[in-house]
């Protein structure tokens, strides 16, 4: 499969500028030119020997709603974090972009560390101080550390290289996220692939790279996208499939990897094509495991946000089409391209304002809609909805194990 | 009918032209110039921008070679600002005949064309869209060159310097007495009012209209005229000019030029200075061509296309003449010489990047006719203030995200990244501009979406500025002009803009009668 | 499994997911971005001259209006008529007579329905009108906009510079931008307070089309009573406001009625079976991980014309229709294509594909290709939308007839 470089796709642009109207991070503030003006349209100044002119493009929250809509293959979302990458390299980005561009080793120590962290990060004056130092906004959510991770948990299901029978095997790719943050609901997802029929391992894998990606440290970025690359690829090639709940790593894994950072091969051709979303396996691979599921009706209306990261697997929303089997639930979708949060962007002090006002339609449709439950597949989404509009918010596969009652 | 007398009347407002004038004021000689359009519609503005290493002419004009090398250098002192020091390429691939590179390289040497072999690796890491199986490759000292910024340079100094320029001026008729000419009926073609200009000298640099000139005092100048079609590919493809190694044939150049890379060129004999028409093989066949250097370049947006005419002085009328094989160095042909009637210089030919060279050399024969002998200062004055740099790719974006006075102008042409305060400023200093001038100007509309939407922003501005414009602000005309250089790349993704402009103009904006005649 | 996968998001494609989700179809809209709403003034164009009734009657066969005939159209119309009512959205018009509406570089196009805020313009009644710009809104000019409708009308048409409160943004807004700040209350009464000196005297008050995008209605509603005076919308350049206004009912109708809409991927048509048995049996889908099949029991092609790649013209000379690779009706001489003119029809307009009755793509022998493959809008041969001013007539009413068809 071949991918263009995403600076060529800049010749694709007409300037008919859909992707501006759709972009919401130019929907509420004037500091983004818009993704037309940022993408295609400054590439044709850039020059590669030359120091980037421009640098606007830092607001770009890098959703993808742009490329997703635009119709003439100008893929703009990959242009703008390409150029992103490239103002990291020429100035020094703070400690901060460090820090938090690497989920894993904040997630590792983090857990060690959990009954001394977690209280600290409830005190007002020590997220105060870690604004004033870091400049992590402080109203950004930082969700508690987990005392035991899910690999801990589940150390029986670890292994080391794929099992000799695989037929019904699936590898879980779990993220930081889940496993030092949300070791539960790693749990109930393993729970519900497992009532249908699947067997469930946790194959060798490192943090997948996007936050390293966003925030513009390619070097390191492809050297996660590498090792994920060989540890994955003897299960991709043993015809187990990876399957993932968050969004984001999923992305990673198929898209991102190729085309943004120019990892490529037959290797990662395997395990892009490998990787599902948890409701893409379910809807795609287990069609007929589900038809045979009593699922217990569920009499309650549920706010489902996708998130962007989703939309740009181009699959559409699987977990609508699953979820329509709950008897009695009623789905309200929310209108909102974007939560706001972005990955990194929205923990970021000086885009904090940017973040929220992307946020705020859904916030206000969250409050307004009187909805029991509130959705997301993906964790940042999560959190960062949660804090805002003061609703918790699940994973949609929770809602799903609690109508197979496993939950 | 309104009368002035002056020394020197120059008839064409190309970079010949405007090249002689520039040297005549400097000599302290009192100039008029008559342009019959805007600066640039002519063989100068319509070129492929390459500022000549000299490599091109080493083995087929040796003298041209030189004389490009040498004043390659010079015009990088008389005007930075309108040249980009891209560097050149002279690269040999596969199917080029294998002798030819070492032919070539002893050919510079002897020509004092600087040329020096490059590691290919090298070469493909700088350029990475350039085919790599090329065989040989040898750095040069091309550059790119902006004609229109050069023209409207040369404008502004000989008008600083006194002389005067007078564009949209046609010459009806050449002033004779006995047998001499005395100077030129020049008529306004914005008010069409006629004005007698006596001048001790005509000069004729009218290019592919010389012939057409010098018909108005009954000489017969034999000049072929040779159509030659560009492409402008929408990106810059590459950063360094690239030229084909091998004997100098159709479609063998590539050029960045500000925003865009071109693609050069073809060559068809035609009668008229006015057939600018291009057929769908040459564009096939630039497209064909440049696949060797950029292989898929065929996927690649494909801007526009253009021809320019080349005025070449035929001495022995042939049939069907190969163009090409003409010499290109210049001719000047001092007509009381040649034919008898004194007071009409010819000059015919030449290229851009010795226009300087060659107006010298047409003042060595006026300025003793003239009286005047003042000698050539055009080497040594700059055009605009030295310490000037290079232009540079990134300079229009740089200037819009850090403004020297903050908040940002607003943006008009989003392509090229036009300001109103832009667009106001040649409003001003242009006389009677319609949106055509403007974009000579400032490269208005000349971006991927072709004017669709700073054509309409530009018109309103026009419309409010203007002492008499058209109601439409010059719109309609402005995107028909467009359309005719989006027509013959007219498939793919160029077909593509091209509906999108007009499905704007005609549902969304509502213009559907043909445009009144430009 | 889909009982209908649509191909395409403009508004053929959109209205016939739509349309199909309502009938109880099991529907997937599968896009590879979205369509040409964004560039459309809400307005829908069924045939230009003095009876639209008149110019789809008598349209005659290849053209689509020929197969689906007057009754189709209206059926169409009314539907999404109703739909838009429901959601705030209230087109005015009739089949029998075309509106005449202005246009912001001042000329007028004709179309049998449009949008109230747009048909308001009334050009036919002859009271004074005033068209406004907006300071440093660059996508609109009230100089170009009046000077040659005031001399076509024969009647002066007053201008003013209307000022945009709050500190002078830091990049150009587009027309979405100020649509959205329209739709702060606060932000408009600041606004309409700063308007209403310079519009003392004025009746009747032409804006660029930015007032608000979802809750237009209400928009529109507070600056005329906070203004005093009748006020009309004309369309701007792109992204042009009301036609994204309809876009985004019509997208929200479909995600409410079940359609699941799938954004981003490019589709390649399968089919199962040779010759007399062949049937299409889904379209694949590029996602981003790799090819996803969807099934289908029907597929229906909304997926437009050369701008939006339906069709790709290659430099051949060949165009091919870009998910089944229909045989697509066109010239191969690529120097035909396009007139010397750019406000002249263009030949390539009417290029596409050949269907029947019931919007079946056909064959070099006007057969049906495939049982359970369709196409409307765009796609289709015979018309020149532009110039017939049929645009938004085609879309609807083949848009109708395939569903009907595909459907049972």
């Amino acid at each position: 499969m071949t991918h263009p470089t995403p600076a060529l796709t800049a010749d694709l642009c007409l300037k008919c500028n859909i992707c501006t109207a759709a972009c919401p991070v130019a929907a509420v503030t004037d500091l983004f030119p818009g993704p037309k003006a940022v993408g295609p349209q400054a590439q044709r100044f850039r020059h590669p020997r030359l120091p980037s002119p421009d640098a606007s493009v830092a607001w770009c929250s890098g959703c993808g709603t742009c490329t997703r809509v635009c119709p003439h293959g100008v893929a703009i979302a990959e242009i703008n974090i390409q150029a992103k990458a490239r103002l990291t390299e020429e100035h020094r980005p703070p400690l901060r972009d460090h820090v938090i561009s690497r989920p894993e080793w904040l997630g590792f120590a983090g857990s060690l560390a959990a009954p001394i962290v977690n209280p600290i990060l409830r005190i007002g004056a020590a997220r105060w101080a870690l604004e004033k130092v870091l400049r992590i906004d402080r109203h950004a959510p930082m969700p508690p550390f987990a005392r035991r991770t899910l690999r801990a948990r589940m150390s029986q299901r670890c292994v080391s290289s794929p099992p000799a029978e695989a037929s019904n095997v699936v590898a879980y790719y779990h993220g930081c996220s889940t496993n030092y943050y949300e070791p539960e609901l790693g749990e109930k997802a393993i729970a519900v692939l497992e009532r249908l029929g699947c067997s469930v391992i946790l194959p060798p894998q490192r943090c997948c790279g996007l936050p390293l990606q966003s925030n513009g440290f390619f070097p390191a970025a492809r050297r996660q996208a590498s090792t994920n690359i060989r540890l994955l690829h003897p299960y991709a090639r043993a015809g187990i499939p990876i399957v993932g709940t968050s969004t984001s790593c999923t992305l990673a894994l198929k898209h991102d990897y190729r085309t943004i950072l120019g990892v490529g091969g037959e290797a990662a051709d395997a395990v892009a094509q490998g990787t599902f979303d948890i409701f893409e396996f379910l809807a795609t691979r287990l069609e007929a495991a589900l038809d045979h599921v009593d699922f217990a009706p569920v009499e309650a209306t549920a706010l489902y946000h996708p998130p962007c990261q989703l939309k740009s697997h181009f699959m559409g929303t699987p977990a609508l089409r699953v979820l329509r089997r709950i008897p009695g639930l009623k789905i309200v979708l929310s209108q909102s391209e974007c939560c706001g949060i972005a990955g990194t962007y929205g923990l970021k002090h000086e885009k904090f304002a940017v973040a929220q006002a992307v946020g705020q339609g859904l916030f206000r449709q969250t409050a307004e809609s009187g909805a029991d439950y509130v959705l997301s597949d993906s964790e940042t989404c999560r959190w960062w909805i949660e804090q805002h509009a003061g609703h918790t918010v699940v994973h949609p596969i929770e809602l799903l194990a609690r109508s197979m009652r496993l939950a | 009918m309104p009368a002035l007398s002056t020394q020197l009347l120059v008839i064409g407002g190309g970079a010949t032209g405007l090249g002689i004038a520039w040297d005549a004021c400097l000599r302290g000689i009192k100039v008029v110039l008559v342009e019959q359009s805007d600066v640039g519609q002519g063989t100068s503005g319509r070129y492929h921008g390459l500022l000549h290493s000299g490599g091109r002419y080493v083995l087929s004009d040796p003298p041209s070679a030189t004389d490009c090398a040498r004043e390659n250098e010079v015009l990088r002192r008389l005007a930075p600002t309108t040249i980009e020091n891209t560097g050149g390429l002279f690269v040999a691939a596969p199917a080029d005949p294998a002798d030819f590179p070492d032919r070539w390289v002893a050919a510079c040497q002897q020509t004092g064309v600087a040329a020096e072999e490059v590691n290919l690796a090298a070469v493909l890491r700088r350029e990475p869209l350039l085919n790599p199986s090329l065989a040989r490759a040898f750095q040069v000292r091309d550059a790119s060159l902006d004609s229109f910024d050069l023209l409207h340079l040369l404008c502004t100094s000989i008008r600083a310097h006194g002389g005067q320029v007078w564009l949209r001026h046609k010459v009806n008729r050449l002033l004779m007495q006995a047998g001499a000419v005395v100077g030129a009926e020049v008529v306004n073609l914005a008010s069409g009012e006629s004005t007698h200009v006596g001048a001790h000298l005509v000069v004729n640099a009218a290019g592919p209209w010389a012939k057409t000139v010098a018909a108005l005092a009954g000489v017969d100048l034999p000049i072929a005229l040779g159509r030659g079609t560009m492409v402008a590919m929408a990106s810059r493809l590459v950063n360094t000019v690239v030229n084909r190694c091998k004997p100098p044939s159709d479609g063998d150049i590539l050029v960045p030029i500000g925003t865009v890379s071109i693609l050069g060129t073809t060559d068809e004999h035609v009668e008229s200075p006015d057939d600018l028409t291009i057929a769908a093989w040459e564009v096939d066949l630039l497209l064909a061509e440049a696949e060797v250097l950029v292989p898929g370049i065929a996927a690649h947006r494909a801007l526009r296309a253009w021809s320019g005419i080349r005025p070449l002085y035929r001495p022995a009328p042939a049939a069907g003449a190969e163009t090409r094989e003409l010499p290109r160095a210049h001719t000047i042909l001092d007509h009381g010489v040649t034919h008898g009637i004194p007071g009409l210089v010819s000059v015919i030919g030449g290229k851009l990047t010795t226009f300087r060279l060659m107006a010298e050399q047409v003042m060595q024969v006026v300025a003793p006719r003239l009286g005047v002998a003042a000698p050539c200062r055009t080497a040594d004055t700059p055009l605009e203030p030295t310490g000037r740099p290079y232009h540079r790719l990134p300079h229009r974006l740089g200037h819009l995200e850090h403004p020297h006075d903050p908040p940002a102008p607003q943006v008009i042409c989003e392509c090229e990244l036009v300001t109103r305060p832009d667009l106001e400023v040649a409003l001003g200093a242009i006389e009677a501009p319609d949106l055509d001038d403007l974009r000579r100007d400032l490269r208005l509309g000349m971006g991927p979406c072709q004017a669709a939407f700073c054509g309409y922003r530009a018109a309103g501005i026009t419309l409010r500025t203007l002492d008499a414009p058209p109601m439409d602000g010059g719109l309609a005309a402005f995107l028909q002009e467009r359309w005719r250089g989006l027509r013959p790349l007219a498939w793919g993704h160029t077909l593509r803009q091209l509906e999108f402009s007009r499905r704007i103009a005609a549902e969304l904006l509502g213009l559907t009668d043909a445009p009144e005649a430009p | 499994m889909n009982d209908l996968v649509v191909v395409g998001e403009g508004l053929t494609g959109l209205f016939a997911a739509w349309l199909a989700a309502k009938r109880g179809a099991r529907t997937t809209l599968i896009a590879y971005g979205r369509g040409g709403l964004e560039l459309s003034s809400g307005c829908l164009h069924l045939a230009s001259g003095a009876s639209p009734r008149l110019g789809i009657t008598s349209s005659r066969l290849p053209h689509p209006y020929a197969l689906v005939g007057v009754g189709t159209v209206f059926r169409a119309i009314q539907a999404l008529f109703d739909l838009l009512e429901a959601s705030s959205l209230p087109y005015s018009g009739s089949l029998d007579t075309n509106l005449l509406l202005p246009t912001a570089a001042g000329e007028t196009i004709a179309a049998a329905f449009a949008p109230h805020s747009l048909a308001r313009s009334d050009l036919a009644e002859h009271g004074p009108m005033t068209i406004a710009g907006l300071t440093g809104f660059r996508d609109f000019d009230a100089a170009l906009a009046s000077r040659r409708l005031a001399d076509r009308l024969e009647r002066s048409i007053a201008t003013v510079d209307l000022p945009l409160p709050g500190p002078a943004p830091r990049r150009d807004l587009y027309a979405t931008d100020l649509a959205r700040r329209f739709e702060d209350p606060h932000w408009r009464e600041e606004t309409c307070r700063a308007w209403k000196p310079q519009l003392i005297g004025v009746r009747k008050l032409g804006l660029p089309a930015v007032l608000g995008l979802r809750r237009h209605a209400v928009v529109l509603q507070a600056i005329e009573e906070a203004l005093e005076l009748t006020v009309f919308e004309i369309p701007t350049l792109p992204p042009c406001v009301p036609g994204l206004r309809l876009e985004t009912v019509l997208r929200e109708a479909c995600l409410a009625a079940g359609v699941d809409v799938l954004e981003g991927a490019k589709a390649v048509g399968r089919v199962d079976g040779r010759g007399s048995s062949a049937r299409a049996s889904g379209v694949v889908a590029m996602a981003a991980g790799g090819p996803q099949l969807h099934d289908a029991g029907a597929v229906l092609l909304a997926t437009g014309d050369l701008l939006h790649g339906g069709l790709v013209a290659q430099q051949n000379g060949l165009i091919r229709e870009s998910v089944f690779d229909l045989p697509v009706v066109h010239n191969a001489n690529r120097a035909t294509w396009t007139s010397p003119h750019a406000a002249d029809p263009q030949p390539y307009a009417s290029f596409g594909v050949r269907v029947d009755a019931s919007m079946h793509p056909l064959d070099d022998r006007g057969e049906p290709l495939l049982p359970n493959l369709y196409a409307a809008g765009g796609l289709l041969a015979g018309a020149r939308r532009t110039d017939e001013g049929s645009r938004q007539g085609v879309a609807l009413s083949t848009a109708w007839r395939a569903v009907e068809a595909a459907l049972p």
